[in-house]
């Protein structure tokens, strides 16, 4: 990762700034501080100090402010994220569809804990509360994107293509709760076909781990 | 509007919280995030009660009760936060049934679950809103078996403020606080639910009036630095007073244990500084205490200072004064001696037979307008202001009253159980109306920020500023560069000045400075049809005016008597600092010096005699709007501290006479007699003093000379003169800061933070280099004190002399 530099963020993009700035009027120019923060996060995965301030200042607001603001929001980071920023949900719904196992899964994959980022800057861990898509757990949120219903089949495939430094393919349910895991489809599968889901041998809810600890704390 | 809180009646205003309803019937609902002269904002869910209304038929007709033929009260389907719920017709309120006390105890216990329970050792404990209101309305027990949420428990957010988190129970009213009341936004909630805290990226919490949310905390998260682990609450003894360390007449409480001050309080003066004060006034109280404090008389014995006492003393004086020609005898006194004061030093004039008679700092344009003078109440709703100055360091209350008038919403009439607690026009990030507020001077000042204009005219230019303005608003054209703003800005800000319902024009130190500056405002002021304030210098400016604590001619005014006079009788003033005159008050006869230090005109002085300051002394004062306040002395052990009419009592004695202003009594008998006012009646929160001035004497104005020279002494909140002796307060402001423009200050190859000793009208001054954008090119600012008062000096640059540590050097 680039380390950030000392030039302001919005220096040489006026457009951009111009732009975001004109989406309120002028008395309410401080809503523009949340486009702004993730403006930043997207080109540096996190929001640094500096940038805190950079941003504080052109809202005419206090960096105190901002920092309320941003640390709101756990989506915001303080620290630079790996590469993959891993967000696994750690609610009622997805504990009961093995969510302790998915972390727990995810935690020997990367020797991480919650709230660490590797060496490498590639992994970040992160217990999250619920991500809205109950009825598909257990969800894991990477980057951007989730994954859902995530087995140990397809938490290996999203590992093999993490690994290669490939953003892996979303794996979305169709048909939500009223399809079985076995049934579930990978869409937008890199040549546009779509690939059909591993076999019902390799899911984990039957062999009844989760059933056994899914949803203990 | 009838209301009817558990069966009692009343009629309210439309717009009353349902909250004030209850007060206001004697019942009782807690509350923790509702505070006075603040926005309600329904955060702690702890004022909850039983709340229903009749209803309106479609045909506009009440629903009636079929049993009672009565309107049908309908409940609201859960509990209301009565903070935030208006007052409707017909109301009923209902604190005392079982689900309202389910409610509050379990609004205890919720906030209990994270809290500390650390009152032992909490500087808070016995008067801790949140003790008390577990103790009134908790159960006493607590179900919650899990681990405490941990954090910091000791967090210096300043120097002055120490934030135990683990306490806060997220009120917000010191989030609120800032940005409602000063307008600084320096603190927030980081974080959000359970893992949320109070914090600041502003290193040092950049305000003036920070020490306030320690009097709103209400759990011990947020103390004063000078007074932690001082003593317990129940330990203080609480002098309610007013502030004698500026001209606002600030209500405050000083809480004094075993004869030692260790903390200042906000007190309420809802028609002056409601319930807050600046940093400068709370903080600044150690200097009483300090271990050089003159506890005892001292009489020069071959050389040397040698301790006595006050009738020893006394008799010498007496004695040595009969040597000396009473018209050649001066006296001066500083100007926040009290009215009380101001008469026992006419007596001793009157005595000994002099006209040689004053009070400093006196501006030369006078403090007391002829035509009338607006009231901080006027100035809190005015249309339009301007300002000349740098109120947020001279009275900072002003600036607090200038930001009331921004909002534009009117000070709250109060109920028998005083301010609002829940004033529902006022809201969190209101809409400021800058555009009605103009600030002028020779620098950028703070309240600059707020303003809808600023103007930054040539030091000294004040004069020159107020004739353009006059010129703009008589339809001329103003000569150029004297404005300091553009040409429709300042015309903008003329027009606004004449069109407001209540404008006023707030003239600050350097307009009063001189005389023609003055006459000039006064004059633009009458132009325009707005009301002048004048910010007098100290906190008994008006006063001693008022009583004629004045020279019976121009040239014995206190300059003349430092050259004139043959012998001198000074209180608290130190003349001595600069070389010139110590050298000359060295040759005096007699050189009597009343002080609470051993200042440099102290050392010089043949007697000595301890005087008492602002928090011992008994008396009156009377503020910038000419608002009579008592002055109360807080029981504190000040060794043989005395005020003037103690000095009097004891001169009078040692001379065999009854002189008048002996006590404070005496004084005011003079006060009845003199200016018809009878201060023994004075009401709880002040009364308007006359406009009748005191008899006899007439002030005159002093000399003035044309302002030159490269330094600008400026008004600080903190009182210059004693900040090495206020610890936490030269911690926070770093010391007395030589303001440079950071071009000028390179150019002396001085940085930020360097120490350096530079004459300033003659007076070497040890100030700490602050090199600031603020500041324009070519000047310089110095901190004024009571012996070099704001205004534009010489400065000798080139005599510069940096010590700077050698651990500094690079
Ligand atoms: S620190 Fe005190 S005033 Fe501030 S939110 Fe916490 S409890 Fe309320
Ligand atoms: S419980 Fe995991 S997404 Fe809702
Ligand atoms: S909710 Fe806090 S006082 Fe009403």
């Amino acid at each position: 990762m680039d380390l950030p530099t000392l030039k302001p963020f919005f220096e040489d993009k006026p457009e951009l700034l111009q732009e975001i700035l004109d989406r309120y009027p002028p008395n309410g120019r401080r809503s523009a501080l949340m486009p702004l923060m993730w403006e930043v996060q997207r080109a540096e995965r996190h929001i640094g100090e500096a940038r805190l301030h950079e941003i504080a200042e052109i809202v005419g607001v206090t960096v105190t402010e901002a920092k309320g603001v941003m640390s709101f929001y756990s989506t915001f980071h303080e620290h630079p994220v790996g590469r993959f920023h891993l967000q696994v949900c750690r609610t009622l719904s997805c504990k009961l569809a093995g969510g302790d196992e998915l972390y727990r899964a995810l935690v020997e994959e990367t020797g991480l804990v919650s709230g660490e980022t590797d060496a490498e800057g590639t992994f970040s861990l992160q217990n999250v509360e619920c991500l809205g898509s109950c009825g598909t757990g257990p969800v894991l949120q990477v980057n951007d994107t989730y994954h859902e219903r995530v087995t140990r089949t397809r938490l290996a495939e999203l590992f093999a293509e993490m690994r290669a430094g490939r953003e892996p393919v979303p794996t979305r349910e169709r048909g939500g709760d009223n399809v079985s895991a076995d049934k579930a489809e990978r869409v937008d599968a890199p040549d546009g076909t779509s690939v059909d889901a591993p076999d019902g041998t390799s899911v984990d809810a039957p062999d009844g781990t989760s059933d056994e600890e899914g949803g203990v704390a | 509007m009838k209301v009817v809180v558990d069966g009692v009646t009343l009629d309210l205003p439309p717009g009353t919280s349902a909250i004030d309803a209850v007060f206001a019937a004697g019942s009782d609902v807690p509350y923790f995030c509702s505070q006075p002269y603040m926005s309600p904002i329904g955060a702690c869910r702890m004022c909850l009660a039983k709340v229903g209304a009749p209803r309106k038929d479609r045909d506009g007709s009440w629903i009636l009760d079929e049993e009672t033929g009565e309107p049908k009260i309908f409940w609201f389907p859960n509990l209301m936060a009565t903070c935030t719920t208006a007052v409707m017709d017909g109301m009923v309120v209902d604190t005392r049934s079982e689900p309202v006390k389910a409610a509050q105890n379990g609004m205890v216990e919720f906030t209990l679950i994270n809290h500390p329970l650390d009152c032992p050792v909490c500087d808070k404990g016995g008067a801790c809103e949140l003790q008390d209101r577990a103790y009134e309305y908790g159960e006493g027990v607590s179900r919650f078996v899990f681990d405490k949420r941990h954090q910091e428990k000791h967090h210096a957010l300043s120097d002055l403020i120490t934030l135990d988190r683990e306490r806060c129970i997220h009120c917000k009213r010191c989030v609120r606080y800032f940005e409602e009341v000063p307008g600084d936004e320096v603190l927030d909630f980081i974080e959000r639910g359970g893992h949320t805290y109070i914090g600041t990226l502003e290193e040092g919490l950049p305000s003036n009036f920070t020490g306030n949310i320690t009097d709103i905390c209400p759990v011990g998260a947020l103390l004063d630095a000078t007074s932690r682990f001082r003593g317990r609450n129940w330990e203080y003894h609480h002098t309610e007073t007013t502030s004698l360390d500026d001209a606002s007449g600030s209500a405050i409480v000083v809480d004094g244990r075993t004869g030692r001050i260790e903390r200042i309080k906000a007190g309420h003066h809802p028609e002056i500084n409601k319930t807050w004060i600046d940093d400068g006034t709370r903080f600044g109280h150690e200097y009483a205490d300090a271990p050089d404090r003159v506890r005892r008389p001292l009489v020069r014995h071959d050389g040397r200072l040698v301790e006595t006492d006050w009738a020893d003393a006394m008799d010498y004086v007496a004695a040595r004064l009969t040597e000396v020609n009473g018209r050649d005898v001066g006296i001066a006194i500083r100007a926040d001696a009290t009215l009380e004061e101001g008469v026992a030093a006419r007596a001793l004039a009157d005595h000994i037979g002099t006209g040689q008679l004053d009070h400093a700092p006196r501006p030369a344009g006078g403090v007391i307008a002829a035509g009338g003078q607006a009231r901080l109440e006027e100035l809190a709703v005015a249309g339009a202001i301007l300002v000349v100055g740098d109120v947020t360091e001279e009275v900072p209350i002003v600036d607090l009253r200038i930001k009331d008038a921004l909002r534009g919403v009117t000070p709250p009439s109060l109920f028998d159980h005083g301010a609002p607690i829940a004033d529902l026009r006022l809201k969190e990030r209101a809409p400021r109306h800058a555009e009605i507020l103009t600030v002028a001077a020779p620098l950028r000042v703070d309240l600059m920020r707020h303003a809808g204009r600023a103007a930054q005219y040539p030091a000294g230019g004040e004069r020159a500023f107020f004739h353009a303005l006059t010129a703009l608003a008589e339809g001329e054209t103003p000569a150029d560069g004297d404005l300091g703003m553009p040409l429709e800005a300042a015309t903008a800000a003329v027009d606004g000045l004449r069109k407001a319902e209540t404008a006023v024009v707030v003239l600050g130190g350097w307009v009063l400075a001189s005389l023609q500056a003055t006459e000039a405002a006064l004059h633009f002021c009458r132009a325009v049809g707005a009301k002048p304030m004048l910010l007098g210098p100290m906190a008994n400016s008006y006063g001693l005016e008022l009583v004629g604590v004045a020279p019976s001619h121009a040239r014995y005014a206190y300059g003349g008597m430092l050259t004139g006079a043959k012998a001198l009788i000074l209180s608290q003033l130190d003349p001595a600092i600069d070389p010139a005159v110590a050298e000359r008050l060295d040759k005096l006869e007699l050189l009597v010096v009343h002080a609470s230090f051993l200042t440099a005109t102290a050392k010089l002085a043949d007697v000595v005699l301890p005087a008492a300051i602002g928090y011992e002394k008994d008396g009156t004062v009377v503020n910038l709007e000419g608002r009579m306040l008592p002055v109360r002395a807080a029981p504190v052990d000040a060794g043989e501290s005395r005020d003037l009419t103690g000095f009097v009592k004891a001169f009078g004695e040692a001379a065999g006479q009854r002189l008048e202003g002996r006590s404070v009594k005496s004084a005011r008998r003079w006060l009845k007699k003199g200016l018809g006012v009878d201060l023994d009646a004075l009401p709880e929160h002040g009364g308007w003093a006359p406009a009748k001035r005191g008899p006899a004497r007439v002030a005159v104005a002093v000399h003035e000379a044309p302002a030159h020279g490269g330094a600008l002494r400026v008004p600080t909140m903190v009182r210059a003169e004693v900040l090495d002796r206020n610890p936490h307060l030269r911690a926070a402001t770093g010391g007395l800061a030589l303001g440079l423009h950071p071009d000028d200050a390179a150019a002396l190859k001085l940085r930020s933070g360097d120490e350096v000793t530079v004459p300033v009208a003659g007076v070497p001054r040890r100030l700490v280099v602050r090199p600031s954008e603020a500041v324009p090119a070519g000047l310089a600012t110095v901190p004024a004190t009571p012996d070099e008062p704001v205004g534009l000096v010489p400065i000798d640059l080139k005599q510069i002399a940096l010590e700077r540590r050698a651990l500094e050097v690079a």
